[in-house]
Parts: structure tokens; sequence; C-alpha cells
């Protein structure tokens, strides 16, 4: 290559390059190399390449070179080091360098490509200065997130102890309120004339309608929390509306209400057979109270889409179109229609409706004012996640 | 005429049971707390015992597993008296030894029942 044009080359590359011979003397160098180390070509010429080196590396450094002698190729100089240049004024900065050998009939020389990283490094620093510090805040937010999910976990576990000792101690006060409303009742003790045994009654009756009030809540906190656990067990659907109905015959028979039922469930099904029967009582006692006396209600089930259905309808008030949304909300009580039925907690449907959606059914109402009412909800025949043949 | 031991902290709580058991023909004892229970069940040896689950110091569950350790009360009926209504309390006092169970508020004609169940 002639000279012109190898200067040209040597000048134009971003880059100083220097080229060593055998002993380790500069015996070439661009004008990049002057700026970068800030000595004079001429200064440089014919010196020890380790002047250009960290004093306490210049020891080691002609041992590398005799290294590098014996294995030449064009590599990366210390790879994985934080290799320094040394400027002429003593200070230092970081440096990449790749290495190639070069033969001529001067002899064996090595090239040097020396980059100076000092920009790239302070991006570099930046950059792990700024993930650090990301890293940091992460630790610190997710220690925060623990510290805050155990907090929690915590009150939950208070709220459960508090609800299950505030249900305790009312329900203490509450059994002799209405044991012995039921004993003065009896008359065992003594014969009460008609006005003490309609105010003994009201005692029973009232605090009978707490004791459901504070069992509803009880149940709505549970559900709320995510606690209530259902107890799925194979039953008979039959006998769950059997002993249903059993539970609200005498009321029924005192409004001399006929009950008729129609099942057609030849599978038995699988869930909370208690929490089941709590949604039939439920409904069932809804539409004794709200049927007018020689009316009638009627249950059925059957097996639709591997659901059970179950309906219990009434020839009762019926319920307007705009409350068949809300009358499945907390402390909902049916308005207009329900002119002297008053006893409900206003839980009883919203229980209701959860209780069917924990077991993965629905709940839905027909009704129209003085029709009747007619209640569907169904409940998987088998638990979800479960194969009919596993 | 059969005895029955009352234990129950509270004193409107044992003399209801009193009031229903004796109107029902039994001879009724109390105790008004898990200690004297335990004492008392031991002197008058009485035909069925009604235990309330929670009371300060020795609570019924305490009571029961003294009882049932003793010979003389390996068969005594002994029903569970609580006012928790947890689900799963009937399966513990059953699996505690206890023979029958009854929620408060009680209903008069199931302490009845349940009594006259165990001792027929």
């Amino acid at each position: 290559m002639p000279d012109q044009r190898f200067r040209q080359l040597l000048e134009a590359a971003p880059d100083a390059i220097l080229q060593v011979d055998e002993e380790g003397r500069i015996v070439l160098l661009n004008r990049v190399t002057e700026e970068m180390f800030g000595y004079p070509r001429e200064e440089l010429l014919g010196q020890p390449v380790e002047v250009l080196i960290p004093e306490e590396l210049r020891n080691a450094h002609g041992g590398h070179r005799a290294r590098y002698r014996t294995q030449p190729a064009t590599r990366a100089m210390g790879t994985g080091l934080a290799l320094e240049g040394l400027r002429k004024d003593g200070s230092r900065f970081p440096v990449e360098i790749s290495l190639s050998p070069a033969s001529s009939e001067e002899g064996f020389h090595v090239t040097a490509i020396v980059r100076d990283t000092t920009e790239r490094k302070l991006a570099e620093d930046r950059f792990r200065a700024a993930q650090e510090q990301y890293t940091k805040k992460l630790a610190e937010t997710n220690r925060e997130l623990e510290l805050r999910s155990r907090e929690i976990e915590r009150a939950d576990r208070l709220k459960s102890e508090f609800l299950a000792s505030m249900s305790h101690e009312l329900r203490t006060p509450l059994h002799t309120i209405i044991g012995f409303s039921e004993l003065l009742g009896e008359e065992l003790e003594g014969p009460l004339n008609e006005k003490q045994k309609r105010f003994i009654q009201h005692i029973h009756n009232d605090s009978m309608h707490l004791l459901q009030l504070i069992n509803d809540i009880l149940d709505l906190s549970k559900i709320e929390a995510g606690r209530l656990e259902l107890r799925p067990e194979p039953f008979d659907v039959a006998t769950v509306v059997t002993e249903s109905l059993a539970s609200i015959r005498t009321l029924a028979d005192a409004k001399m209400l006929s009950l008729e039922t129609v099942l057609d469930v030849p599978a038995a099904l699988e869930a909370d057979r208690l929490r089941v029967k709590q949604v039939l009582v439920n409904l069932l006692s809804n539409a004794v109270k709200f049927t007018p006396d020689g009316g009638q209600v009627r249950v059925e089930a059957y097996i639709r889409n591997g659901l059970v259905a179950f309906t219990v309808s009434d020839t009762g008030v019926g319920i307007a179109s705009e409350e068949h949304q809300s009358i499945f909300d907390k402390f909902h009580q049916v308005g207009a229609t329900a002119k002297g039925v008053r006893e409900g907690t206003g839980l009883g449907l919203a229980i209701t409706k959860r209780l069917v959606e924990e077991h993965g059914g629905t709940i839905q109402v027909e009704s129209e004012p003085n029709r009747g009412s007619r209640f569907t909800f169904t409940i998987p025949l088998q638990r979800p996640g479960r194969k009919a043949n596993a | 005429m059969k005895r029955v031991l009352v234990a129950d902290d509270k004193p409107t709580g044992r003399e209801l049971v009193r009031t229903v058991l004796e109107n029902s023909g039994y001879e009724v004892f109390e105790a008004s707390d898990g200690s004297e229970a335990v004492n008392q069940a031991q002197q008058l040896q009485p035909d069925l015992i009604i235990l309330d689950i929670h009371m300060p110091g020795l609570d019924g569950f305490g009571v029961i597993e003294k009882l049932r350790r003793l010979e003389q009360f390996a068969a005594t009926p002994i029903i569970a008296l609580t006012a928790s209504a947890m689900m799963g309390d009937r399966e513990r006092a059953m699996a505690a030894g206890f023979t029958g169970y009854i929620t408060k508020p009680i209903g008069l004609s199931a302490l009845r029942a349940e009594v006259a169940r165990l001792l027929r």
C-alpha cells in the first residue's frame, strides 16, 4: 500500500492506533494517539509502550508481550478486565484495546488499537446506578407489599375472631331472654292473663327475630370475607326438599296453604347439603310469608344441562318488576306489596343469592304484583373443576 | 329421681335449665365453673351432665377430658351447651366425647327431648 494512502487510513480512524516492535518500543502512532495520551508524536516514538500503562501494571506487561509473541492472534486485550490508559499528565482513563500481530521485514510487530471508553463507561455507570436504584426501590415496594398483605391477613383473622366472639356474646343473653319468655308462655309457673300472654309472645318473637339477624349477619360476613367453606357431599335432592318442607309446614298449615312438590332428579347432587337446604328453607319461608291464607306453594326440581334447577313458586302478593334485582340486596325489604308482613331481616335473599353463587349457580325471580312469585336457582350437579367420570 | 348436673358460669343460664328440668321431674344440681363441675360430678355421681363449653378457667372441653378419664364417668351422658354457632363445633364436641349437643339459645322442647333421649 502506498505510504500516503496508508497514512490517510491511519489518521482517519477514530481510535488510537500504534505499533510496537519486538522489544515493545513504539514505532508507529496516529494523531489520535497523541491527543488521547497527551504526548507529541516525537516524544512517544522509540519509547517502551509501557509509558502509556499505569505504573503498577508495567512490570507484568513485559510478560504479557512475550506470551503474545508465542500465540499471536487478533484479539481483545485483557478480556473482562477494566483496562486503563495513562496520560502524560498522570491522569488515567478507561480503554478497550485490540491487538493484531503484524510481521514485516523489520520483524515481529504488534498493532494496538486503543479506544477511550470514558464516555461509554460513564453511560454504563449511570445505567448501572439507575438499575441499582430501581432494584432497590422494587425490593422496598415488595417489602411494603408483603407487610401490607400480612397486615390484611391479620385484620382478616381478627375480623373473623371478632365475629365469632360477637356472635357468641350476643347469643348468650338471648339464650336467657328466649328461654325465659318461652318458659313464662308455657304457664307452668302460673297462669297469665291474655295481655300478659301477648306481651310474652312479643318478647319471644322479637328475640327470635334478633337471633335470626345475628345468624344472618354472621353468615353474610363469612360469605363476604370469602370465609364460607362449602362442604360438598353427594345427597338425595328429594330428602332435602322433604326436610325443608317439614321446617315450614307448621306455618303453612296455620295459613291453610297447600304444599306441592314435583321432583325429577334421579342423580345425586354433589353440593353443601346444609347450605342448599338453607336456600330452600329461605325461599319457602318467604313464599309462605307472602302468600295469603288458602294459597299454594310449590317446589320443583329437575336436571337441566348438568345443573339441578329448583323452583319455589307461590300464589302470593308478588314483586313489582323494578324490585326484581334489589330484593337480592342487603337489607332490602319488599316495599308496597308487603303490607302487614314484617319480620324478615332483609338479609335472607342476599344470603340465598350468595350461597347459590358460591356453588357456581344462579338465581332469578319471575313475578308480578298479585300474581305470585317464582324463584329459580341452579346448582351444578358436580362440584366445579371435577369431571363427571372422575 | 334422675339427677342432672348443670355447669354454666352464668347464673341465669343455670336457672333456666334448672327450671325446665325440674318441671320435667329431674333433680338438678348446679356448678358455676369447670373445676366445680368436676368436683360436684364426683360427689353426686349424676345420671346426666350438661356442660357449658365456654367457661372461664377449665372450659367444657377441659371438664369432659377429666371426667371421661374416670371409670365412673365412662358411660355418663354429657351434653355440650354452647352459644357458638361455628361450623364444625358440633363435630369437635362429639370427637371430645360429648354425647349430646345443644346450642344457645335453646328451644325448651329441644332441651327436654335431648335430656329424655339420653336418660331413656
